[in-house]
């Protein structure tokens, strides 16, 4: 059962990275990346790492998500009040 | 003529130096006894004597390698630095073309002091329970960061308050180490009573130095947050 988790959430991970790769639209594809952290937390739980999934929880989801995000806000307004 | 005689007497001490430095390593390394367990099952059969940790990681962290553990904090400082000194003058309000969120703004109220004190259970719980100072500090600077997206007008940092608590905390480490030291003859030697596995107060130094490293950390990150979040003008 485990084990077939495990590998949908490969099989996950890889399509998510393939489509963060080949978005065009920045925003979405920082949430793409975020949902590859999700992903990359439930396996490093079920590897029995619970520390780095718990680092990988707030850095890869929470904040470089989140400092992506606003530096790409801020480029794009920056192009907006041009 | 003077200036030959110098060069030779510089080469022949540099020469001097380093080959007593090779007689060194090799005697030590000719010395060391390679164990017959691997270093894992070595490392975990220590830390039932001397550490009293549940959670072993922790131990292998802030006392078999906590030297490594200074090393990363101090990488970490320094990149923090770096990114102040290249983003400093451009430090402003948010400035995100965005519309305010209404539901954020009356949820953080909520979420701010409850993320504060999960993030404060981790660092306090990190030799019973996966977690520590990394991940504490981490998780009470994305507090911070809700803030800054919540509450720009409102809210303010103290600088002299995170400035004087990262110096403060990374005083601290490095003096517990150096006072293990002193006492023991070992870089953050636990020279504190380690108490009985399990219990809140084990584990002798490792929830200080943890403490210390949650702080620190917590500080360094939400000032990194700053940074990012309230850049006046992208070049």
């Amino acid at each position: 059962m485990i084990g077939l988790i495990v590998l949908s959430i490969f099989i996950t991970l890889i399509v998510l990275s393939i489509l963060i790769i080949i978005n065009e639209d920045l925003p979405h594809s920082v949430i793409l990346f975020m949902g590859f952290g999700l992903g990359s937390v439930i396996l490093y739980f079920l590897f029995s790492a619970p520390d780095v999934a718990l680092t990988e929880a707030v850095i890869g989801t929470g904040i470089s998500g989140v400092i992506f995000l606003v530096t790409l806000l801020q480029i794009r307004s920056k192009e907006i009040r041009k | 003529m003077s200036l030959k005689k110098d060069i030779r007497v510089h080469t022949i001490f540099v020469s001097l130096v380093v080959s007593i430095m090779i007689i060194l390593l090799l005697s030590l390394f000719l010395n060391f006894e390679l164990a017959s367990d691997t270093l894992g099952t070595q490392i975990l059969n220590l830390n039932s004597g001397e550490t009293e940790t549940a959670n072993a990681v922790t131990s292998v962290v802030t006392y078999f390698r906590g030297f490594d553990t200074l090393g990363e904090v101090t990488i970490l400082f320094l990149s923090i630095f770096g990114i102040g000194l290249g983003l400093e003058g451009y430090k402003d309000k948010l400035n995100i073309f965005a519309y305010e969120n209404q539901l954020l703004k009356i949820a953080v109220d909520v979420l701010f002091p409850l993320i504060i004190m999960f993030g404060f259970y981790i660092i306090i719980h990190g030799h019973l329970s996966p977690g520590g100072g990394f991940q504490g500090g981490v998780v009470i600077a994305s507090a911070f960061l809700l803030m800054f997206l919540a509450k720009d007008d409102e809210f303010s940092l103290n600088h002299k308050i995170i400035s004087l608590a990262e110096a403060l905390s990374g005083v601290g480490f490095i003096l517990l180490g150096l006072l293990g030291v002193l006492l023991l003859d070992r870089f953050l030697g636990n020279f504190l009573p380690l108490g009985s596995m399990g219990n809140l107060f084990s584990g002798g130094l490792i929830p200080l130095i943890y403490i210390f490293v949650g702080i620190k950390v917590s500080a360094e990150i939400t000032a990194l947050v700053e940074y990012f979040v309230r850049i006046k003008d992208v070049r």
